[in-house]
């Protein structure tokens, strides 16, 4: 079944990752709103500027998209925001757990402990935060255009809504009014889709049905046939009011239909890299690695850090230079299906790709049916219920790289229908556990909330039958932490201009 | 009162059938024990710690005691055991996903079973007719069946290692324990404590252990 969906009533930022699209600037801001009416104007105010999904125009002549902005406007709310406008009961008591608690509420399901702990977080998450509006820029002065508009709405409200500080920053601020982001540059100035860490990122994301030029992109993103082919995944998956995975409507969906219909839930993290301990890490655990300290930070993630190579595709060095040369000689279309088009089904063992490493965790494609043939329905089974579409950029600046007490990491931004049941999952039994790999409790190298008292480990398989032991990455410390974030609604933009009225009726 | 214990959720469903059509399920019970490929996706998937299916008739539904009085009933009944790994709903949808028609064989018989997709009709379906865990005792906390598994298969590789190799020269001692790492790679997953899979259960362990401490 395919669907058209309404690009024009969708937010953005649920169909675009908008560093895919040039923005290569973003800032998030963070507001309470203070008065139910003056805050439903506000909303209102912000909504005639927010970015819908409309595809942006190629060429004059295209009358059905849009042009492409200098800056983009997306708009969302926690559960307490909801109520702070006065949504009615009704509608307020038809949203999920997760969404309604909050994330810090959740630190036990998600292993924020020690120092990803919520009394760590950046002093802004001590307050009840109540919206969150992006703006997405060409430019940072487009950003700063945008910025100081909404500053005007914000003022224009005469006490409605309040911007919200204590961002941490770059020069040891504690108190920033908004969360900066931006792409990293490399020496010569060029954007780069490099996280700090040093891999390259945004490669893939899933591929559902209704979004456009699906065919081209669908390979190794969407869902794995037992064929062998990739189909988009069931829109509702992504998008309330849409048929999910299930063949129903998402159960999360609060009423009326329109307030739901066409919006969805992210979940904000504001992730901390800690650059001296994995510099250091990777330095001293490449000493007695069998390999290049490339391959080790590949085997970590489960993609080669220079261009993305999938190491499942080029387990070592050698593999991985005969990668390179056919995909220099690629074309476009080549390329992508290079870097996104595979399986774990080869590598049952994980002697190329091992079971911990990031992107095999965290989206295991069909290999859960550990090559048993037919085992399941359908060889994602255990894997197509539980996508995310990832919407972040880095953020900040490592000025020294030996240090971790700098301010740079990821905003990392995750949308689906259901939180507990997509991120919430992967979080806690992907990453922080892995009974679902047979591996016991062995935590994910990169993000796994490691304990330095208790420190884990991981097994790198080598080639069975081989005779030659397999690699143990040993006493990882904690190389993500928390520094907060919560769960949020992006709401369609119909909803949107029922909530500005006051109009939202479930009856 | 929880279902969970360390890292197992117990599930009970008892679901009514109408007696005539009990033999229909012992056949279908009959022909998947014989054709084990029909029970390999419930074998394949990684939570599952224990699984039974039973068939209790109309007239031989337990007492606990022969001064309880015999219950007049309409329906025999199946009784769904299972223990599994994670929380309710984290099993119930992969165990729709991975095997729906294996599902729908074994409760198709059974009466107002909805079929396994779409999923809330089914949700209702178990949760009506579960009967929640009053008592659950987990002497291995720590262990899901995938534990048990490799380490049943460790001890026995280290059994047998230190039978063959203790006594060799350093070099073959060597190149055996390497072997023997090869041969164990896929079942040397530490075991800690599981991650906490539903709030609500662990409050009530907090509340618990508050009791024992006062
Ligand atoms: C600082 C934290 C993180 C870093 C450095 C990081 C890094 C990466 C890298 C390098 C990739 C490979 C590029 C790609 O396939 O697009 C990737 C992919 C991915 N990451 Fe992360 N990530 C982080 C946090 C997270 C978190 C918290 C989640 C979810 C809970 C997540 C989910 C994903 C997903 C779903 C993919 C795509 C996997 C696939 O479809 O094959 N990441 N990440």
């Amino acid at each position: 079944m395919t669907q058209n969906l309404d690009l024009t009533d969708i937010q953005g930022n649920i169909i675009k990752a908008y560093g895919a699209y040039n923005y290569q600037k973003a800032r998030y801001l963070f507001l309470r709103i203070d008065k139910g009416d003056k805050g439903r104007k506000f909303v209102g105010a912000i909504t005639t500027k927010v970015t819908s999904a409309v595809p942006w125009e190629k060429s004059s002549k295209d009358t059905d998209s849009a042009v492409k902005p200098q800056a983009t406007t997306n708009i969302a709310f926690t559960f307490a925001g909801l109520k702070a406008l006065e949504l009615p009961m009704a509608s307020l008591r038809g949203f999920p757990e997760d969404f309604i608690m909050g994330m810090a509420k959740r630190k036990d399901i998600l292993g924020d402990d020690g120092p990803s702990d919520p009394q760590n977080w950046d002093n802004i998450w001590k307050e009840e935060v109540h919206a969150w509006i992006s703006i997405n820029g060409q430019s940072i002065d487009a950003v700063i255009k945008r910025y100081d508009w909404v500053l005007e709405q914000i003022k224009a409200s005469d006490g409605g809504v309040t911007l919200l500080t204590g961002h941490r920053g770059e020069n040891g601020e504690d108190d920033l009014p908004y969360q900066d982001a931006s792409v990293l540059y490399d020496a010569t100035g060029t954007p780069t889709p490099k996280e700090h860490f040093g891999y390259t990122d945004g490669i893939g994301d899933p591929v559902f049905e209704g979004q456009i030029n699906v065919s081209a992109r669908v390979l190794g993103r969407g869902k794995l046939t037992r064929e062998g082919n990739w189909e988009p995944l069931a829109t509702g998956e992504f998008l309330l009011g849409h048929v999910d995975e299930a063949m129903e409507y998402p159960q999360t969906a609060p009423a009326p239909w329109l307030l739901a219909l066409n919006g969805t839930y992210m979940v904000y993290r504001k992730l901390h890299e800690n650059i001296g301990t994995f510099n250091r890490f990777l330095e001293e655990q490449s000493k007695h690695f069998p390999g290049s300290k490339e391959m080790l930070a590949a085997k970590f993630a489960g993609r080669w850090r220079d261009n993305g190579a999938p190491i499942v595709n080029a387990p070592d060095d050698e593999s991985k230079e005969r990668w390179d040369k056919q995909y220099a000689e690629a074309d476009e279309a080549g390329r992508k299906k290079m870097l996104t088009d595979f399986t774990y089904n080869q590598d049952i063992t994980g002697a190329k790709c091992p079971y911990s490493a990031h992107i095999r965790r965290i989206n295991p494609r069909g290999s859960l049916e550990y090559g048993v043939k037919d085992a399941y329905d359908t060889p994602g089974a255990l894997v197509n219920r539980r996508r995310i579409l990832r919407r972040g950029l880095p953020y900040g600046e490592v000025k020294d790289a030996t240090r971790d007490d700098g301010n740079h990491g990821i905003i990392f931004m995750a949308l689906n229908v259901d939180i507990q049941r997509q991120f919430e999952f992967i979080q806690q039994q992907w990453i922080n556990y892995a009974n679902d790999f047979k591996e016991g409790n062995d935590k994910e190298v990169l993000l796994g909330n490691h304990d330095a008292n208790n420190p884990g480990k991981v097994v790198l398989q080598v080639e069975p039958g081989s005779g030659k032991p397999p690699h143990f990455v040993s006493k990882i410390p904690r190389l993500v932490e928390t520094r907060g974030g919560d769960y949020f609604f992006i709401p369609s933009i119909t909803a949107l201009k029922l909530i500005a009225a006051g109009m939202v009726d479930p009856t | 009162m929880s279902n969970i214990a360390g890292k197992a959720y117990a599930m009970n469903v008892i679901t009514p059938i109408r007696w005539y059509m009990v033999w229909i399920n012992r056949l279908i019970f009959k022909i998947a024990l014989n054709r084990p490929s029909t029970l390999k996706g419930l074998i394949t998937l990684s939570l599952i710690h224990y699984a039974r299916w039973v068939i209790i008739p109309r007239n031989a539904f337990p007492r606990l005691d022969e001064n309880q009085p015999k219950e007049d009933l309409n329906y025999a009944y199946m009784l769904f055991f299972s223990n599994f790994n994670g929380s309710w709903d984290q099993y119930v949808d992969s165990f729709t996903f991975a095997i729906p028609a294996g599902l729908d064989l074994f409760w198709k018989w059974n009466v107002r079973y909805p079929k396994s997709v779409p999923l809330t009709p089914f949700h209702d379906y178990i949760r009506h007719n579960q009967i929640d865990t009053a008592h659950y005792y987990n002497a291995y906390p720590m262990a899901a069946s995938n534990d048990v598994k490799s380490a049943k298969k460790v001890k026995k590789a280290l059994i047998d290692f230190n039978a063959v190799s203790s006594d060799k020269a350093p070099d073959d001692f060597l190149k055996d324990y390497n072997k023997l790492l090869n041969d164990l790679q896929l079942q040397l997953g530490e075991m800690k404590p599981t991650p906490i899979v539903s709030l609500s259960s662990y409050e009530v362990k907090k509340r618990y252990e508050q009791t024992q401490t006062h």
